[in-house]
This record gives structure tokens, C-alpha cells and sequence, in this order.
């Protein structure tokens, strides 16, 4: 395309916003609101992702040794552990480490930390690690079967669930963005329609005079794509600091909740958006057009 | 307007009936030469302005072969219909400006929407102004010109790409006779540097005094084409 006709469109399209100008804001809010939820979603899903992730890769089975077990017993059982199928990483948790845990989460409970201390009650340890979610629970019952083992705790169910929560939330999210890109379109294409209607004279002589198709449309799309990115532009800068100011929140009154850092995930997600904008903007502009172009 | 680039249109056996089944043209068959001044009569309803939109593809004949440049219309590829349009100049009874642009803007509307370069602009536009009498009347806008001072806009407009068709569909109906008579100098000017002209009208006194080519047209069909005519037929 020319440069002039490049001029052109972007003058056109500016003419276009302006005279329309409350019905063209209302639309680029109505963008922006729909990509700050598709973010919100977005962020949600991400973080909620890692969490899973984290969750995956913490302990995974706590096998605990009976007091009386001698430390070749111990030896034994880390043998034993060591040779299961799927297991990658066998950690020896001794009374006083599990002592000092324990100390850490109960810090203001001095009662309790004063009688735990006159005497450990609690057991000697080893955390299995395994490649896979689906070796735990073999692991885990295979461990219970060991001589000197009292006790095996696995945390299969939570990490389930979480992963399973995150799956829905995965999809719901999907579902809802591909309901807002609808209503994006929608919402661009009718304001499109405005400017087009208003300009039908226009785009009629347009024709008469042996314009192209393409050189009618542009303009149009320009002005919706003007409109989505207007909107995105919203959503980012609000996805932007409501996310700084949550993990900052977050990192002061929650710190055990590991939330992403802001980057490099806000300036991924803002290029998502401004992306989104402009695709939304001009599939709309085009749609309005379709009927307008048939000769 | 250039020289040289001369049209020539043929309608084999045209017919044209539109979605209310009103039938608007009945067997047409006409031939235009490169150079021609025709003039198109008849009374309202006989089927002009439906002729007339055949040229420039704006409706397409429901049978019959409509010829431009030697080509069917019906036939051209979507993406070569503005390259039609781009041969044929078109003036209305209305003018059809843009209210919010200058006389200046309209004309250079044109050549714009066709891609034409910006110096191809600045050296054009003046020029057809000046050729149509309105070179002190560039920063006006529609309302503030006299209805033939809009036609003489609307005029430069259809010319400004160098078309070697000009249609007008009663390009005088809304002027009072001295201003009528200077768009139909101004057209005459054109044909004779080479433009093929076709005009519908109702004007009788101008068709009259004029001595061209008149096809007379009533109920659809075409009822009369002579050379040199006159509007209507003198009854004995
Ligand atoms: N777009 C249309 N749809 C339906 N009928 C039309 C349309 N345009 C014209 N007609 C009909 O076709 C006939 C010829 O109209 P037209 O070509 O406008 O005649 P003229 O220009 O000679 O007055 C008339 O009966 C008119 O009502
Ligand atoms: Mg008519």
C-alpha cells in the first residue's frame, strides 16, 4: 500500500472515531473490561500452574522409622527405598531436624515447645521423592511393608485436587474468553457499523470513482483496530498494577503462597492482550463491511 | 481530459428486470461509438437511469450482453470493477458531494481512493478546476456553492481520473436554463476533446437545440435513435 492511502486510512479512521466518539469509548471499554477479565483469568490459571507445580515437587512421601530401629535397620530401609521403581531422591529427616521444624511452625507455642523438648517425641524420618505423580502410592505402600517402618503419609489427595481445580479453572477460563472474544467482536463490529452507515454516501462514491475493495475497507479496519487496541491498552495498564500491588500484598500478609514474580509475566500477557486487540478489532471491522462490499 | 483514449459500448439484446419483477429494459440494442454526444429521453419510469447503471456495473442485465471497452461487464472479476469504473466518469442529478469536504477535497477524493500519487494530486486537481470554471471556488464547501457550481464540482470529479466515458443520469434537472446551459458548454467542451458523452435527460429545449444523437426509450424499450434528433417525434 502507498503511503498516501496509508495517510489516508489513518485519517479516515480518526475522522471516524471522532464522530463517533461516545459510541467508540463505550466499545473500547467494553474491550478493555473483557481483556481485564481474560487476564484476570489468565493470571489465575499461570499461577495456579506453578502452585501445582511447587506442590508436585515438594515431599511427596514421609516414611517414618520406629525408635527402637537400629542405625543399620535405617541403612536398610534407605536401600530399600532407594531400589523402588520411580523413586529419585531419598532424604534421612533425624528427631532433632523434625524437632527444629516443628519449632519453626509452633514459634509462639511455648507450652508445647517446652514440653516437646524434655522429651522428642517425634520419629526419625526419610522423604521419597518419585519422577511421576502416579509412583506415589505404590511407593508409599510398599514403604509401609518395610521392617522398622511405623507410619506412611503421602500427600496424592492434595496435589489431586489442586491439579484437578486447575484443570477446571483451565477450561472454564477458556470457555469464558472465547465468550468475551465473541462479545468483542460483536461490540466492534456494531460501532464499526456506525461509522460505516454514517459514511454509506461516502463509500458509495468511493466505488464510483474506481476505488478497490480493499482500499474502502482499510480504513475501517484501522478504526477497529484503533478501538481494540485503545482497550487493551486499559486492561494492561490495570492487570498491570493490580497484579503488582497483590504479589506485593501477598509477599507481605500470605508469604507462604509462592506467587510468579510481575516478570517477565506482565509484559508476556500485555503483548497477549495488545495482540488480542488488534486481531478482535479487525476481525470486527471486517465482519461490518461483508454486506457493504457486495456490489 | 486525455486524447486518444476513446470508448466505444455495445447492448446485444439487453434485458433487465429487477427483484419486484418490475421489467425495466426490453430487448436493447444500442451502439456507441468512440466520440458520441447521445442523449437518452423519455418519460419518467421508461427505463433511463436503468441503462444507464448498466455502464459502470452498478446493476448487471438480467439477459443480454452488455459491451464496455469490448468487454462483457457481467464477466469482469470483482477485483477489475474499480478498474471499470475507473474509464467511466458519473454525474448525477443530485451532484452527490461530500458536504464536509471542499470543492478542492471532493475532486482530489477521487483520485485519492484510487491510489493516485500525492504530486499526480497537486498537479490535477487545479487543472480540472480551472477547466470546469471554478478555480476561485477551491476552498468552498458544497453550501456555499450554487447548484451549478456543485454540478461543475461533481463534473471535475468524474473527469479528474481521465475517463473516456462520461455519463449523466439528468445532470440539469435540478438547474434553472442559464445554468443548465453552461454545464451542457462544459460538456460539450469535454466531448469535443474527445470524451464519449451519455446523458439521460428530460430537458427538451436542450436536446433540441443541441442536434445529437437521440435515443428515445418508453416502457423499456428503445423507440426511436437518430442521428442529429430531437426529443420528441413532431406528430403530424
Ligand atoms: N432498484 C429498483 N428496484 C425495483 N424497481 C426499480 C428499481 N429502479 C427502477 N425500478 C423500476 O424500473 C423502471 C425504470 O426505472 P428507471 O430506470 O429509473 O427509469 P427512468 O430513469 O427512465 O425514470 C421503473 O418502473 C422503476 O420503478
Ligand atoms: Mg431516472
Amino acid at each position: 500500500m502507498r503511503s498516501t492511502s496509508l495517510a489516508f486510512g489513518v485519517r479516515q479512521s480518526l475522522r471516524g472515531l471522532r464522530q463517533n466518539a461516545l459510541m467508540s469509548l463505550a466499545s473500547a471499554l467494553t474491550v478493555a473490561l473483557s481483556l481485564l477479565v481474560a487476564g484476570l483469568f489468565g493470571l489465575i490459571i499461570i499461577n495456579l500452574g506453578h502452585l501445582a507445580t511447587l506442590a508436585e515437587r515438594q515431599v511427596e512421601v514421609t516414611v517414618f522409622l520406629n525408635d527402637s530401629l537400629p542405625d543399620q535397620g535405617v541403612r536398610a530401609v534407605e536401600a530399600q527405598l532407594k531400589a523402588m521403581p520411580g523413586v529419585t531422591q531419598v532424604d534421612f529427616v533425624s528427631k532433632d531436624e523434625a524437632l527444629n521444624r516443628l519449632k519453626a511452625v509452633f514459634a509462639n507455642d511455648k507450652d508445647l515447645l517446652a514440653e516437646v523438648e524434655q522429651q522428642n517425641p517425634l520419629y526419625r524420618s526419610f522423604e521419597v521423592h518419585t519422577d511421576q505423580p502416579e509412583h506415589i502410592q505404590p511407593t508409599a505402600e510398599a514403604a509401609g511393608k518395610l521392617n522398622g517402618v511405623v507410619k506412611v503419609n503421602y500427600k496424592q489427595d492434595l496435589i489431586d485436587r489442586l491439579f484437578r481445580v486447575t484443570r477446571a479453572i483451565r477450561v472454564a477460563g477458556l470457555v469464558i474468553m472465547v465468550v468475551l472474544a465473541l462479545a468483542m467482536v460483536m461490540i466492534i463490529s456494531n460501532t464499526i457499523r456506525i461509522t460505516v452507515f454514517a459514511r454509506r454516501h461516502e463509500i458509495g462514491i468511493m466505488k464510483l470513482v474506481g476505488a478497490t475493495d480493499g482500499f474502502i475497507r482499510w480504513p475501517f479496519v484501522c478504526e477497529g483496530m484503533v478501538l481494540g487496541l485503545a482497550g487493551a491498552a486499559f486492561a494492561a495498564v490495570a492487570l498491570w498494577a493490580g497484579y503488582s500491588w497483590a504479589w506485593g500484598a501477598v509477599q507481605r500478609g500470605l508469604p507462604f503462597i509462592p506467587l510468579l514474580p510481575g516478570q517477565p509475566l506482565l509484559t508476556g500477557l500485555t503483548v497477549l492482550i495488545g495482540g488480542s486487540g488488534v486481531v478482535v478489532g479487525a476481525v470486527g471491522s471486517a465482519l461490518s463491511l461483508r454486506r457493504f462490499l457486495r456490489v | 481530459m486525455q486524447k486518444g483514449l476513446r470508448g466505444l459500448i455495445q447492448l446485444v439484446e439487453v434485458w433487465k428486470a429487477y427483484p419486484n419483477e418490475v421489467i425495466a429494459l426490453r430487448e436493447i440494442n444500442l451502439k456507441i461509438d468512440r466520440g458520441d454526444f447521445v442523449f437518452v429521453v423519455g418519460p419518467s419510469g421508461a427505463g433511463k437511469s436503468t441503462l444507464i447503471r448498466l455502464l459502470y456495473r452498478e446493476d448487471v442485465a438480467t439477459r443480454g450482453q452488455v459491451l464496455v471497452h469490448g468487454k462483457n461487464v457481467a464477466r469482469l472479476r470483482h477485483s477489475s470493477i474499480p478498474l471499470l469504473r475507473r474509464t467511466i466518469g458519473v454525474i448525477f442529478q443530485d451532484f452527490k458531494l461530500l458536504p464536509d469536504r471542499s470543492a478542492h477535497d471532493n475532486v482530489a477524493f477521487a483520485l485519492e481512493v484510487t491510489e493516485a500519487p500525492r504530486r499526480e494530486i497537486k498537479r490535477r486537481v487545479p487543472a480540472v478546476l480551472e477547466l470546469v470554471g471554478l478555480k476561485d471556488r477551491a476552498r468552498a464547501f458544497p453550501h456555499e456553492l450554487s447548484g451549478g457550481e456543485q454540478q461543475r464540482v461533481a463534473i471535475a470529479r468524474a473527469i479528474v481520473n481521465g475517463p473516456s466515458i462520461l455519463v449523466a443520469d439528468e445532470p440539469t434537472g435540478n438547474l434553472d436554463p442559464d445554468t443548465s446551459w453552461g454545464i451542457m458548454n462544459l460538456l460539450q467542451t469535454l466531448n469535443r476533446n474527445g470524451a464519449t458523452i451519455i446523458m439521460a435527460t428530460h430537458a427538451k429545449t436542450i436536446v433540441n437545440a443541441m442536434k445529437k444523437r437521440v435515443v428515445a426509450m418508453d416502457h423499456g424499450r428503445i423507440i426511436r435513435d437518430q442521428a442529429q434528433g430531437v426529443y420528441a417525434h413532431e406528430v403530424n
